[in-house]
């Protein structure tokens, strides 16, 4: 048997917690920071706007293609080279206000047949989206967003328990709002599919977590004698081998689309491979760490309600439903 | 093998066999007649080139055109009940721009009898206030959502007539949400011109010009005293929004123009010629039977010839006949085309000229406004919303792109995991591969659209798939460490397994459905391929990879090996 981690593990990924959740917290602020100052970069699909991909002859650079379509008279006018600089292909963007917006693809096609002829240049895509679409399309990622979180707490509450369902949800929302910040961070266009990229990382994150929560579940049931702490550590450490590999595998697979996959799936698959590497260290450090916070926390509540002491005390195995 | 096994076996294999050639066709790129299966995957636009729109409804001026008419028959109905109306309008200020109100004003004395035969007769109106002697009422809120959805589904069969004679292979149009329509135009190229014909009303009505009133009123000089006091100026070039400018001129004017007269404009290069007609449309474009090009004996130019139906053309010979020495306008989406001289009756053929440019120009114009007049009027005003254009080399460039991409993927999965788990990776590889051909086939049976991020899911789904079988094979490599013997060790480890890989993939699967109502184009591509996924996953890793690992134990216990190759 080839073992990537030694089926002996007893790492102590837990005795460290607070300085996981500590470093967690602190990107997460640095994210919210960034969020109000620098902005994430969205695409046309939430602001709405004209976006054209063309490819022009090898002669032209960004300057060239830039004090041409000025004579076209464009409004908010950004253009950016795309995909490997031998094919010269860029993008276009352009704003005008309302219903004018119709116009501006051709209005890009026509300054660029001023200048060239027809063959030498080609309109690879064109897409519009209009400010009410863009309003709309934003309303409905978030809400799919919440929806997706909302579902899932649900899920993890009422196949293990309430008190595993925070833990879960504060690791997806951690996930989410770290691969965001990377994507403000390094200025990447955060449009439709990149938010589809992270409602999929939702997903693919929560597998993990639930892995280890499965398995905090059995050793729960078997040793219940043994703390809270303990069990944790111990589940997180037998799972280690599969995280690592799935984790793993995933993760090449998505950098294969990224390396050669184009320039039109490339801002997925780099969001997909941040999500995998955040995802995965939440798993492993934040989701596991939250059961025990929570655990004591429901505890120091319980010592503070004398009463329902005996019921609240210990984390009992018969607490679970529909396993 | 036990009889149990073989039967697991058979199914295995059938199910192989069925998937396979079903994918077939893709591969080959031919569609064998011969084979029980010859669909191939439907290409999304974003892989295949095309053209795809959104387009919003305007329900605004459906509501108030059917609160005018209700206000109409509502007024002659409460006349025939010799119930006195004193003053009555459709009041459009201060509500919302969808939800009209219908004033009256009537004798206090009437009032209770006319409220209750207007509950009884006009079931589709509510009452919204009811103060003094006035009464209000809106649209009931059945009734409205029935208009929507009439003008949505109608307005999605006249875009369909239009696609369907301009020619086009597998166009798709459907309704998103409840106010918008979705085109998807594979392969087009002439982009500008299909948005124009699916985004004209082509609202055809003959009007009467006012002779009378162009007598009284300075037309012109009226116009340029409007402009001036409302300041509002007309750009050439946005063509869309001539209709607010006539819609405002029309407004300022009220009072100055005859009642039941209107301000319309004829259009040509140099200028805009502002006429006086009747609002009333005699004839409209429902009583068209049909509209043809035809060319013009005299300049040889292109026209539309068009042909009314008998109703139309009773009325049309009337109307006609009554007025000869008078003006006629041809009204095409509230602008005047020609407005020619009526010189004798006129029957059930009429021509509409066309286009003042070039010849080709002009065939083009006349072929298109045939095809929207005989595949009728939109029911309500169609607004852009979203627009995506993808040329077709870049399709044919993301398809090999992402293929060979994924496939690099996928194969990378495949290594990673044979060198780790060795026999028991060669099987999982295995169950990967058949999972892959289904999510294929399924997607082929299912007639879903395999979209770049389609492509995309199906590499996440190999990599998310290969967890399931990582759980099973860490699960028995764990049991094994316990001390347990190889067939103890296996068996608990596929049954421990399959409830944490249930559990992982539901709470994955429900993240995709979410994805998949939510999302729209590109991104319900990605959710789709992910749902079936998941669903293949759960029946190779559980089913699959347990059938051929029997068969690896068999094998095991005859050589009479010691270790699991795992």
């Amino acid at each position: 048997m080839f073992h990537l981690i030694s089926p002996n593990s007893k790492i102590d990924f837990v005795g460290k917690r607070h300085i996981w959740i500590g470093l967690s917290i602190a990107t997460i602020l640095a994210t919210f920071v960034l969020f109000f100052t620098k902005g994430l970069n969205y695409g046309i699909d939430f602001t709405g706007g004209a976006e054209v991909k063309v490819k022009i002859p090898a002669s032209w650079d960004t300057g060239k293609l830039r004090s041409t379509l000025e004579k076209g008279n464009l409004t908010g006018l950004k253009i950016l080279s795309i995909g490997d600089a031998k094919d010269s292909e860029f993008m276009i963007r352009a704003q005008e206000e309302g219903k004018d917006l119709n116009q501006v693809v051709k209005k890009i096609g026509d300054t660029l047949g001023m200048d060239l002829k027809a063959g030498e240049y080609e309109i690879k895509s064109a897409d519009i989206v209009g400010p009410s679409a863009g309003g709309l399309l934003r309303k409905n990622g978030f809400l799919a967003m919440f929806y997706a979180l909302l579902a899932i707490l649900l899920y993890v509450a009422i196949r293990f328990d309430f008190r595993y369902a925070p833990g879960a949800i504060l690791a997806l929302f951690h996930d989410a709002i770290i691969v965001i910040g990377i994507f403000i961070l390094t200025g990447k266009e955060f449009d439709l599919t990149v938010l589809a990229a992270v409602l999929a990382l939702i997903g693919y994150s929560n597998n993990d977590t639930i892995i280890v929560y499965d398995r905090v579940r059995e050793t729960l049931k078997m040793n219940p004698s043994l703390s809270i702490e303990e069990i944790v550590n111990q589940s997180v450490n037998q799972t280690l081998g599969r995280t690592i590999m799935t984790s793993l595998a995933t993760f090449v697979s998505v950098a294969m689309l990224w390396a050669f996959g184009g320039h039109v799936l490339e801002p997925f698959s780099f969001a997909l491979m941040c999500g995998i590497a955040v995802g995965t260290y939440s798993s492993i450090f934040i989701a596991s760490s939250m059961v025990i916070v929570l655990t004591h926390y429901r505890e120091n509540q319980a010592k503070r309600g004398s009463g329902k002491k005996a019921r609240e005390v210990k984390l009992s195995p018969e607490a679970h439903i529909g396993i | 093998m036990s009889k149990k096994w073989w039967f697991k076996f058979s199914f295995l294999i059938l199910v192989t066999l069925v998937s396979a050639l079903m994918v077939l066709p893709t591969f080959t790129g031919k569609s064998p007649e011969k084979l029980p299966f010859s669909k191939k995957i439907n290409l999304g636009l974003d892989l295949q080139g095309g053209l795809y729109l959104v387009m919003g409804v305007d329900f605004n001026k459906v509501f108030k055109e059917i609160a005018d008419r209700q206000l109409v028959s509502l007024s002659e109905r409460l006349k025939d009940k010799s119930i006195q109306v004193l003053e009555s309008k459709v009041r459009l200020e201060g509500v919302p721009q969808d939800d009209p109100r219908i004033q009256i004003k009537l004798g206090t004395a009437q009032k209770k009898e006319a409220v209750d035969f207007i509950s009884k007769d006009f079931p589709n109106l509510r009452l919204t206030e009811d103060k003094g002697d006035l009464l209000e009422y809106g649209l009931g809120n059945d009734y409205r959502n029935d208009i929507r959805d009439k003008t949505v589904n109608q307005s999605i069969e006249v875009i369909r007539n239009r696609i369907d004679e301009f020619g086009v292979s597998e166009p798709q149009i459907s309704s998103q949400g409840s106010d918008r329509v979705v085109v998807e135009l594979p392969g087009i190229k002439d982009v500008d011109r299909a948005k124009d014909l699916i985004g004209r009303t082509a609202k055809l009505e003959f009007k009467m010009v006012d002779e009378e009133g162009l007598k009284t009123v300075a037309l012109p000089e009226l116009i340029a005293q409007i402009e001036k006091e409302k300041n509002i100026a007309f750009k050439e070039g946005a063509e869309f929004k001539f209709s607010d400018y006539v819609k405002q001129i029309n407004e300022a004017a009220a009072g100055k123009i005859p009642a039941g007269s209107e301000i319309a404009f004829e259009k040509s290069e140099i200028a805009r010629i502002p006429l006086l007609l009747k609002s009333r449309a005699e004839v409209t474009g429902n009583d068209l039977q049909d509209a043809q090009v035809s060319f013009n004996h005299e300049s040889q130019r292109p026209e539309v010839a068009f042909e009314l139906n008998p109703k139309g053309a009773v009325t049309f010979e009337k109307l006609t006949g009554e007025n000869v020495g008078k003006r006629l306008a041809i009204v095409l989406d509230g602008i005047v085309h020609s407005a020619p001289n009526i010189n004798s009756k006129i029957g059930a053929r009429g021509v509409i000229t066309t286009g003042r440019g070039g010849y080709d120009e002009a065939l083009r114009e006349s072929k298109d406004l045939a095809i929207v007049l005989r595949a009728g009027a939109l029911p309500a005003q169609l607004e852009l919303m979203e627009q995506r254009v993808v040329g077709p080399s870049l399709g044919a460039d993301s398809v090999s792109k992402g293929a060979f991409a994924s496939l690099l993927g996928i194969l990378a999965v495949f290594l990673l995991t044979a060198i780790y788990y060795r026999v028991s990776g060669m099987i999982a590889v295995a169950s990967l591969l058949l999972n892959v051909v289904l999510v294929l086939a399924i997607l082929v049976w299912l007639e879903a659209t395999l979209t770049l991020p389609g492509i995309a899911g199906i590499a996440l789904t190999v990599g998310i798939a290969v967890d399931s079988n990582v759980v099973i094979y860490e699960r028995i490599r764990e049991e094994l460490g316990l001390g347990k013997s190889i067939g103890a060790a296996v068996e608990a480890g596929f049954d421990k397994a399959f409830k944490t890989i249930l559990d992982a993939n539901v709470a994955n699967g429900i993240a995709a459905i979410i994805l998949m109502m939510y999302g729209s184009g590109p991104v319900k591509g990605f959710a789709v391929t992910m749902i079936i996924g998941i669903i293949t996953t759960l029946f190779t890793a559980v089913f699959v990879c347990r059938v051929l690992f029997d068969f690896y134990l068999k094998r095991m216990q005859d050589k009479n090996a010691k270790t699991l190759s795992i």
